[in-house]
């Protein structure tokens, strides 16, 4: 699993640009189960298992990852951007970034000598921030870079201990469950999605709930860890370590208490209430297509969730695979 | 000449030099000691070549930015304190290398909106900024208050010959120094060179004074990196990348090194630019200078930028020029015969 997961963080899938995961996942699953591409980017699939379900559920996980877009190349060579999804503001300044073509550059600034005291305390706007790909001219740069090209901060996978640090861990962990699922999970059929553009509106989950029609979803997903530093417990939200979080309620979703219950009740795996109503996910999107679907998500806890060090643990990952087996079977008992 | 730089200079900005951390003066050392007679007095590298009773000496500072420990909590979190003139409004999710009892990864937190008190960040005061190590109650088994902490970072080649960072400031002067240096090997030289390497720039040019002391050099040139240019950097504050090294030219410097490295790099065809400065330069020459009875410095600097930051940009042409117009200073003799 973990193999996968740092292959599935290495590689580069901006919202809206989601080509290189989504061919990595195909050839992952291809051989385990009926998939096809949809007119959004999304991979609709069916899963068969050894026994036909009386409730159709699925599993959704997003390939998209916040980063930014090229918006204009200046005649000295910078490049201007813009980002894309709810990327950190905070972690842009003085990063680097690469784009799919390898090509590597910074987000430059004024050092903090030349720089005011009001100044050295304030971030800059994003539009006065510029990318700098080492080019002496526009000239130079087009020959590498175009208006509307996608890049990401750049963050590579390392491991320490029990926990991963990386670049867009939301949500490649869900991808990377929802494929040995896929490969490895055969009690009852189950269809899903490996949905695009999540990051700028839960957009490719919508059209795909639409297609599969389920009477379930189970979303698989990142959330906010709060557990660092002098946060007090009340403002945690969830706990890296301390199993997968399960949410009541987020910005876009009140999920469906039974299922929530069920999920939370289950003692044979490790996992946390979600304590709080932060942030959204594809369960937005899905829970209002159709006639309705009842809604849970299953979220990997993670720290500094947007940026490009993202944190998050081994073990919560196991619980969140362990615990979608469980509760897809849960739910054909319903 | 581009191929050895090429080479060492992603070795030196991958390697660490602060506090007792001395990764890059190991590499030095080795390097050095290839081409001149080396020694280390009272924690500053010297290498000797040529022979005669005047003595040019050149120097680079070794050391860099970075952090020091300051607390360590129960959770695994870092307290730090600022090792020279650090921008925090970049450290959210900034990776870093904690120099521990081995060296471990750490991340500086960016706090989630939810818990931010107000919009955004205030970057006012790094005590709220803590580093995640990852290692949860374990960190103290491996961490130590004192422990120095430096950007993780690897150099990577950007396009039209530009490399990307850190701790380009001042492994560029590093570089052209070793690149000197065996550019002049087998050269026949007028006047002995002492190529120091001087530690604690970053804390107030501390290490020069003592190095300058002890070789009581004839005339002394720093090597340093100065501000390149950016949208928004005001022209004047600056220089072009690939447009030469910079030569320094201040109150504080000796006008006729000024001169002499304007000559040479004119007659020689050596492309380099005025750094003009109207009181101190914030270089290890105002330190040199005021050594003893007081010592005629010059500087020459390379442009980089985002300075003091792990996306540091330099210009490899910009670091040749530096190293001909050096060669070609000492091959005419400094300014013994001036």
């Amino acid at each position: 699993m973990f193999d996968t997961l740092r292959t599935l963080c290495t590689l580069s899938s901006v919202s809206g640009d989601e080509k290189t995961v989504r061919d990595c996942i195909i050839e992952e699953i291809k051989d385990y189960c009926e998939y096809k591409v949809d007119a959004l980017g999304n991979i609709l699939f069916e899963k068969k298992g050894k026994k036909r379900t009386a409730n159709r559920v699925m599993l959704d996980a997003h390939m998209d990852e916040v980063g930014i877009i090229i918006t204009d190349i200046e005649e000295n060579g910078f490049l201007r951007f813009n980002t894309v999804g709810g990327i950190e503001k905070e972690c842009l300044l003085f990063s680097r970034v690469i784009f799919k073509n390898k090509t590597t550059g910074v987000i430059g600034n004024r050092p903090i000598h030349l720089l005011s005291a009001e100044e050295a305390k304030k971030l800059p706007l994003v539009d006065n921030m510029y990318i700098d790909i080492g080019a002496k001219d526009k000239e130079s740069a087009l020959k590498r870079v175009a208006p509307g090209d996608t890049a990401v901060l750049c963050g590579d996978y390392i491991e320490s201990g029990d926990l991963i640090l990386s670049k867009a861990l939301d949500d490649r962990v869900g991808c990377a469950v929802l494929i040995n699922l896929i490969k490895n999970y055969d009690e009852y059929d189950f269809c899903g999605s490996f949905s695009t553009m999540e990051e700028v509106g839960c957009i490719g989950a919508r059209t795909a709930a639409f297609s599969l029609s389920p009477d379930f979803a189970l979303v698989l997903e990142g959330t906010t860890a709060s557990d660092i530093g002098d946060t007090p417990p009340s403002k945690e939200i969830c706990c890296v370590g301390e199993g997968v979080a399960v949410s009541f309620m987020d910005r876009g979703t009140l999920y469906d208490r039974e299922l929530y219950s069920i999920a939370i009740n289950d003692k044979s795996i490790k996992k946390q209430t979600k304590r709080g109503t932060t942030g959204a996910n594809n369960s937005a999107g899905i829970h209002l297509s159709k006639e309705g679907i009842r809604t849970l998500a299953l979220s990997v806890p993670t720290r500094y969730i947007h940026s490009a060090s993202s944190v998050c643990s081994k073990e919560d990952i196991i619980s969140m695979y362990k615990s979608t087996e469980y509760m897809i079977s849960a739910i054909n008992k319903l | 000449m581009i191929d050895y730089l090429n080479n060492i200079l992603p070795e030196l900005s991958n390697t660490c030099s602060i506090g007792d951390v001395k990764e890059t003066d190991k590499k030095v050392l080795a390097e050095l000691s290839k081409y001149a007679d080396t020694k280390v007095i009272n924690g500053g590298i010297v290498g000797t070549v040529g022979e005669g009773d005047y003595t040019l000496m050149l120097a680079a500072h070794i050391d860099e930015v970075g952090f020091v420990v300051t607390d360590i909590d129960t959770r695994g979190f870092l307290t730090v304190q600022k090792v020279g003139g650090i921008d925090l409004r970049h450290l959210p999710s900034r990776r870093v290398v904690i120099h521990g009892k081995e060296d471990v990864f750490g991340v500086f937190c960016s706090i989630p909106p939810h818990i931010k008190s107000g919009d955004e960040t205030k970057f006012d005061d790094i005590e709220s900024l803590k580093i995640d190590t990852l290692l949860g109650k374990r960190a103290k088994e491996v961490i130590s208050v004192g422990d120095f902490v430096t950007y993780k970072e690897t150099a990577a080649p950007l396009t039209d010959g530009r490399i990307t960072g850190k701790a380009l400031d001042n492994r560029v002067g590093v570089s052209v120094l070793l690149c000197l240096v065996r550019e002049l090997k087998e050269k026949e030289l007028p006047i002995k060179v002492a190529f120091t390497f001087t530690g604690e720039e970053e804390l107030g040019c501390r290490g020069a004074g003592i190095s300058a002391f002890s070789i009581k050099p004839d005339e002394a040139i720093a090597i340093d990196v100065t501000f390149g240019d950016g949208p928004d950097v005001n022209a004047k504050d600056c220089g072009k990348l690939c447009g030469g090294a910079m030569i320094g030219a201040a109150p504080v410097l000796c006008r006729e090194i000024t001169d002499k490295l304007t000559a040479v790099a004119k007659d020689k065809d050596i492309p380099y630019t005025l750094e003009i400065m109207s009181e101190r330069t914030g270089t290890d020459a105002d330190k040199i200078s005021l050594t003893a009875s007081g010592i005629k410095t010059g500087l020459l600097s390379v442009p980089i930028r985002n300075m003091h930051t792990p996306v540091e940009v330099v210009d490899i042409n910009d670091i040749v020029s530096a190293v001909k117009i050096l060669k070609e200073y000492i091959l005419s003799g400094g300014i013994k015969n001036v």
